[in-house]
């Protein structure tokens, strides 16, 4: 298990909204959503898409390739086309700052 | 380390080297014929005007390059005095008519046995031999390869140095391969150019191969190779691209195979970190004939993406295609094959295949073939297979005595030999089997 590392400062992500960040040569999409953080991959398990550059509603994230839709606070797949989870990392607050512990690959 | 892709957090990184003075210093630093330097500008234009290519077009859909920071590399420096090229795997045992070696696109060796040389074949620097022979080799440079493709290949075009010239005039045989070793040093930057000519009737066989000073080298490789089969003519071409695996490797390779002559192309793709490369065939002469076989084998992260065309121009024109690939850990390949045919390019024969091996269960392919036919008396078919070994041979193996291992490596060799079979030369079957069987762990099972 990686080590949290400090990613951001809590005001650089208004909430609602989502930020891309490049960890250790892995994408990965940070979201500020109802008060609460969630970090991603920014890959559609599906083909790999940029589920960064999706649509968020509610709690869901859509690939904007195929539509396929994962579930922000889990990573979850929740709709075809896409049948695997993405990875979902830790994200803690301290102190004004974001950090972020990612998960295995 | 982290940082956001916006812009506010982007680190400051301070270019190294592809600004406008870095370019006039390195033009200012050749002894070229004019013609060339006007390519190099105009191609250096056009590398300025193009962005980085993305996800958004359809070539780079499945490459994901956002890792890539060209700023953090330059023009090619020479090595330090310490560092010498590593041994060739491609050659063991094969008696040469020519050798030529480089490191971090400087010139390090250039051979070429006299008889060869008597006959008027060229081979060795393309940079020395473009000053020597310009008048010669000014219809042949950037004929096949487009500089303005995209922004990799302007910037080979403006910046290509320590390139390799094999120049084999009409009628003109070599019986014994020649050699190309094109290596880099850890964190350094190849920027190497191939032309290949072969007039009229002519015939040679060429080993290139591609290396780093240690197996986890990282670097920039940004080339081009150019394979000119004049009609009638004879080209063997292999090319394995061994890399460290820390190795950014974009490459343009196209042949333009003229009337009835033929070319055998087989490629090896082992190395790098990340490989973008686009291998064209263009039969541009009626009865032209192309074989191209490729081996390719990741592993760790990896991303290998080769992107084939093989071009029909001109009527009764043959090409086969047969890619092989297999797959471990988190690597992944993409092939996306396409042939070709226009209008006029009536009686076609033409083949692709892609069969690919997934040997762990995080693994991906996308493997993706691809007809354009606007000629309505034509051969044109591909088939492209994707599949994980099968458990039964892997046990029936371990009751011969096999370990899963061997049992594994087995399979795989087997797998590949299809390929191997069309290799005539027997060094160079032996080397990609045996770099394939280094690399080979035992089979992880991949899930249904």
């Amino acid at each position: 298990m990686s080590d949290f590392i400090r990613v951001c400062k809590t005001s650089d992500v208004p909430d609602p909204g989502k930020e891309l960040l490049e960890i250790d040569d892995r994408f990965v999409v940070l979201f500020h959503l109802d008060g609460e953080w969630h970090a991603l991959d920014d890959c559609c398990t599906h083909d790999n898409g940029p589920l960064g550059e999706g649509q968020i509603e509610g709690f869901q994230i859509i690939c904007p390739r195929h539509g396929a839709r994962f579930d922000i606070r889990t990573g979850a797949a929740m709709t075809m086309p896409a049948t695997r989870a993405t990875p979902h990392h830790e994200v803690k607050i301290e102190g004004g700052d974001v950090y972020l512990r990612l998960a295995e690959e | 380390m982290c940082h956001k892709t916006t812009s506010t957090m982007t680190r400051a990184i301070a270019p190294i080297g592809f600004t406008q003075q870095s370019f006039e210093n390195f033009l200012a630093a050749r002894s070229e014929p004019g013609w060339l330097t006007e390519l190099r500008r105009a191609a250096w234009e056009v590398f300025e005007k193009t962005p980085m290519p993305d996800r958004g077009q359809e070539e780079w859909r499945r490459t994901d390059i956002r890792g890539f920071r060209l700023e953090r590399f330059g023009l090619p420096e020479m090595p330090k005095a310490d560092r010498s090229p590593p041994a060739s795997v491609l050659t063991q045992g094969v008696e040469l008519a020519g050798q030529s070696v480089t490191l971090n696109s400087h010139p390090w060796r250039a051979t070429l046995q006299r008889p060869w040389a008597d006959q008027g074949v060229l081979f060795g620097s393309l940079d020395r031999l473009v000053a020597s022979h310009g008048d010669l080799l000014r219809p042949h440079l950037a004929r096949a390869v487009d500089p303005y493709y995209d922004k990799f290949a302007a910037l080979n075009a403006a910046c290509w140095t320590g390139g390799t010239l094999l120049y084999v005039p009409r009628g003109v045989t070599i019986d014994r391969p020649l050699h190309i070793l094109r290596s880099m040093t850890s964190g350094g930057v190849d920027f190497g150019r191939t032309l290949v000519v072969l007039e009229e009737g002519a015939e040679a066989t060429l080993l290139a191969e591609t290396a780093g000073t240690d197996p986890e080298a990282a670097g920039l490789h940004c080339g081009a190779v150019e394979l000119l089969v004049g009609p009638g003519a004879r080209l063997r071409y292999i090319d394995l691209q061994n890399w460290g695996t820390g190795t950014w490797h974009f490459a343009h390779h196209k042949a333009l195979v003229d009337r009835d002559a033929s070319l055998q192309w087989t490629i090896g793709a082992l190395g790098s970190r990340l490989a973008k490369v686009n291998q064209h065939v263009a039969l541009v002469g009626e009865g032209a004939d192309a074989q191209v076989n490729g081996v390719m084998f990741t592993e760790g992260k990896q991303h290998l993406s080769y992107h084939t065309l093989q071009h029909h121009e001109k009527p009764h024109c043959h090409s086969d295609l047969l890619y092989k690939g297999a797959l471990q850990d988190k690597s992944r390949l993409v092939w996306r094959g396409m042939i070709r045919v226009e209008p006029q390019a009536q009686q076609t024969n033409a083949y692709q295949r892609n069969d690919n091996l997934l040997l762990t269960e995080h693994v991906r392919v996308d493997s993706i073939p691809g007809l354009e036919i606007e000629a309505d008396d034509v051969k044109c078919s591909h088939a492209a297979t994707i599949g994980r070994v099968d458990d039964e041979q892997i046990f029936y193996a371990q009751t011969r005595g096999f370990t899963r291992k061997e049992a594994t490596r087995m399979i795989v060799s087997g797998f590949f030999q299809q390929v191997f079979d069309r290799i005539a030369l027997e060094s160079a079957r032996e080397a990609l089997g045996d770099a394939i069987g280094r690399r080979v762990r035992e089979y992880g099972g991949v899930e249904s």
